[in-house]
């Protein structure tokens, strides 16, 4: 049954369109959620509001329950599903550059449009920032290019490389965030004054 | 804490260790009769040993030959190249990486066309796609690329082509070495009326 455009279910000509409205969901539910506040990103960094790591776990922790099910209820073949190839150094190094980006502006990409959409005049600096950086990194990508492809493992997933099961590995993530949820909450509570916890209705 | 996030907390634990009790079974997109009648009448899910003799030759890397035969006929003889999946391990994960390689395709081939032809159904069943079966098997092969029958005098020139490149290729897998016939006689302004209609192969 899935997935839908490699199947063939759904015509690859509707990918933009696709990604056009799962990117407008995307947008919504960040701005919901409060990420359009750099105050609310870099609490991570700053040990007082976790909020990030609860809502990227929580979304990655769904997702990997339900593909799961979906697969083995043979709606989605996740031997279909494209992997990025992992370039370990290099991916590193970006992770540390997107981090340190990160803190100093308090958004991350996404975030930034979230807040420029309603109207910060700190995210369209930061925004600029970005496009500045997309310009330096395109200028100095020949002189990094054998570095920017070195250390290829290849479509690999971390259950091939700790040898266990996708369903395994799963249920071990999901414990580790559950922990996550536990601890951070418990520090939330120790460091800030005024809490205001979401209220189920 | 709210006691709700404990029940959530809870729930994903249990969705998330249900999925380790859960009993193995694999999922094929599996083609639909219909579709799997339609591809079974197509003569275009076959292959003629000459098409395959020029793949070997050309050494076209968008396909590979399974030969589905047991394995002490495949070590008595086999083609260049070609993998071994008997037909009682189609349905291993061995099996399954081969046929899962991308843009390539595979031609299954056995002494004849039935044990390949089941193969082919198999894997069709399996949902892969690009898929074919060399036509009449390596009983076949034998006949048409290893021994090429020379065609009659009066056969249209296309045979003798065809008979040309089968010789050129039975030289290639065999590496006999060309011989020379010194009673050839030479030929000269002989002009061959065409058929409307050339039959291919034999097998």
């Amino acid at each position: 049954m899935g997935p839908l455009i490699p199947l063939g279910q759904i015509s690859s000509g509707w990918d933009f369109i696709i990604a056009l409205i799962i990117g407008i969901a995307f947008g919504f539910i960040l701005e919901a959620s409060g990420f359009s506040s750099s105050r609310n990103i870099t609490g991570v960094f700053y040990g007082y509001n976790f909020v990030v790591l609860r809502f990227f776990f929580t979304a990655v922790i769904v997702a990997m329950i339900g593909l799961e099910y979906f697969d083995y209820m043979g709606w989605i073949d996740l031997n279909m599903i494209y992997i990025l190839p992992t370039y370990l150094s290099p991916m590193i190094v970006g992770a540390i550059i997107m981090g340190v980006g990160f803190i100093i502006g308090g958004f991350c990409p996404g975030t930034s449009y979230t807040a420029i959409a309603i109207g910060k005049l700190d995210a369209i600096v930061f925004t600029l920032g970005l496009f500045l950086g997309i310009f330096i990194f395109s200028e100095i990508f020949p002189y990094i290019e054998d570095f920017y492809y070195s250390g290829n493992m290849g479509n690999i997933t971390i259950s091939e490389v700790l040898g266990i099961s996708n369903k395994l590995f799963t249920f071990i993530f999901v414990i580790i965030a559950v922990i996550a949820f536990y601890v951070t909450w418990l520090i939330e509570k120790k460091v800030r004054k005024t809490i205001n916890p979401y209220k189920f209705e | 804490m709210n006691k709700n996030y404990f029940i959530l907390f809870g729930l994903l634990i249990v969705l998330s260790g249900g999925l380790l009790f859960l009993p193995e079974k694999t999922n094929y997109v599996q083609q639909s009769p219909e579709s799997l009648m339609w591809d079974i009448v197509q003569p275009t899910r076959y292959i003629s040993t000459d098409q395959v003799a020029k793949l070997i030759i050309e050494k076209d890397p968008l396909f590979q030959l399974v030969d589905v035969r047991p394995d002490y006929d495949f070590e008595a003889f086999s083609l260049p190249n070609s993998f071994n999946i008997p037909i009682d391990s189609i349905l291993t994960d061995e099996a399954n990486d081969i046929f899962n390689i991308e843009d390539v395709n595979t031609i299954f081939l056995s002494d004849d066309d039935i044990k390949a032809d089941q193969a082919w159904v198999i894997a069709k069943r399996m949902g892969y796609k690009s898929v074919y079966v060399m036509k009449g098997g390596l009983n076949c092969w034998i006949r048409t690329i290893i021994q090429p029958q020379k065609p009659s005098e009066s056969a249209p020139i296309t045979e003798f082509e065809l008979y040309n490149f089968r010789k050129g290729a039975s030289i290639y897998f065999t590496g006999a070495e060309l011989s020379t016939n010194s009673d050839i006689k030479q030929e000269v302004n002989i002009t061959r009326k065409k058929k409307e209609t050339v039959a291919e192969g034999g097998c």
